[in-house]
């Protein structure tokens, strides 16, 4: 029921939210419950961050759409990192003679050895800056501004352009490999 | 904010208002298809991608066969051809994962009108978009 009450008045809010904006304390007197278009007092993620103007607007426009290009880039690049070191892997691995004829692929890494190279700690990391970048594109979604939307949905859609392409030739190599 | 049942809610977009038992359930059914979509896209995609990658692992015998049969073309354009259909494939692909991340936010703002009828219907939808799409992987 707490968020009817500060829901309702927001029809009335260019008046009213402008006057305490830079106020502190209630930062989100600006949330939205629907989708609209306007580029006038729109916070982006910090309180810092106050769109006002249409550059503004444009300039936030186009990080955004760079930062859900660089998030499907980056999902990407850690799949075919991960398929590299996989394949590595299993060049260093050896062929053990097993039971009844078969040749069993035995590798030399234990479970602490693993977790300790190098590859590993890559994907952790860039792990950790896609799981923050994946939380502030949701939280800039999560302003219903129609315009930062449009930015994640294109860039997100760019980017998969541009770069899975990559992706798709690296599955067909490895296609003709096997 | 919390999750609460009540027939009364603003659904994404400022018309989408909802009043009514009807109107609840048949924005339970709007959320619940989109939930299925979703997981249909997600399948679908992965399918295509698959089928894409089969299809141009094999293009040299297509090649030979088209330059057979009309021998007044030179080597060029079926390879230009195939390379037309390739981009036209990987634009579809790259509208459908537009289509996929838009939805895939639509759903999260419709959970996050902690309305509990439709975060049922978010749940019901993906669920029955998973059990059917998923068999229908595997049968590629």
């Amino acid at each position: 029921m707490a968020y009817n009450s500060t829901t309702v008045p927001h029809h009335h809010h260019p008046t009213t939210s402008a006057s305490h904006s830079h106020g502190g304390g209630m930062g989100n007197m600006m949330m939205r419950m629907t989708f609209y278009f306007g580029f006038k007092n729109v916070e982006l993620l910090f309180s810092g961050l106050v769109i006002n103007t249409a550059g503004e607007m444009a300039g936030a426009f186009v990080a955004v759409f760079l930062l859900a290009m660089f998030y499907e880039g980056l999902k990407i690049a850690r799949e075919s990192l991960l398929r590299k070191s996989q394949v590595s892997i299993r060049y260093n691995s050896m062929p053990v003679p097993g039971p009844n004829g078969t040749i069993l692929m035995e590798t030399h890494k234990t479970v602490g050895q693993q977790m300790l190279s190098f590859p590993h700690l890559l994907q952790t990391v860039l792990h950790i800056i896609q799981v923050v970048i994946s939380y502030f594109l949701m939280l800039i979604f999560m302003t219903y501004n129609g315009y930062l939307c449009i930015a994640v949905a294109a860039g997100a859609g760019t980017g998969y352009f541009l770069f899975s392409w990559k992706k798709a030739v690296v599955v067909d190599i490895t296609e003709h490999c096997h | 904010m919390h999750f609460i049942f009540s027939n009364e809610v603003v659904l994404l977009f400022d018309f989408w208002s909802v009043h009514s038992p009807a109107g609840m359930a048949l924005s339970v059914l709007v959320v619940l298809l989109l939930a299925v979509l979703y997981e249909s896209i997600k399948v679908g995609k992965a399918k295509l991608l698959y089928q894409a990658t089969v299809g141009m692992s094999i293009p040299t015998s297509q090649l030979t066969e088209e330059t057979d049969q009309d021998s007044s073309s030179s080597d060029s354009p079926p390879v230009s051809r195939t390379r037309l259909r390739w981009f036209f494939c990987h634009f579809g692909q790259s509208l459908i994962h537009v289509i996929q991340v838009v939805i895939g936010y639509f759903m999260m703002l419709a959970v996050m009108s902690y309305n509990t009828w439709i975060f049922f219907g978010v749940i019901l939808g993906s669920a029955v978009g998973y059990y059917l799409a998923y068999p229908l992987l595997s049968m590629v």
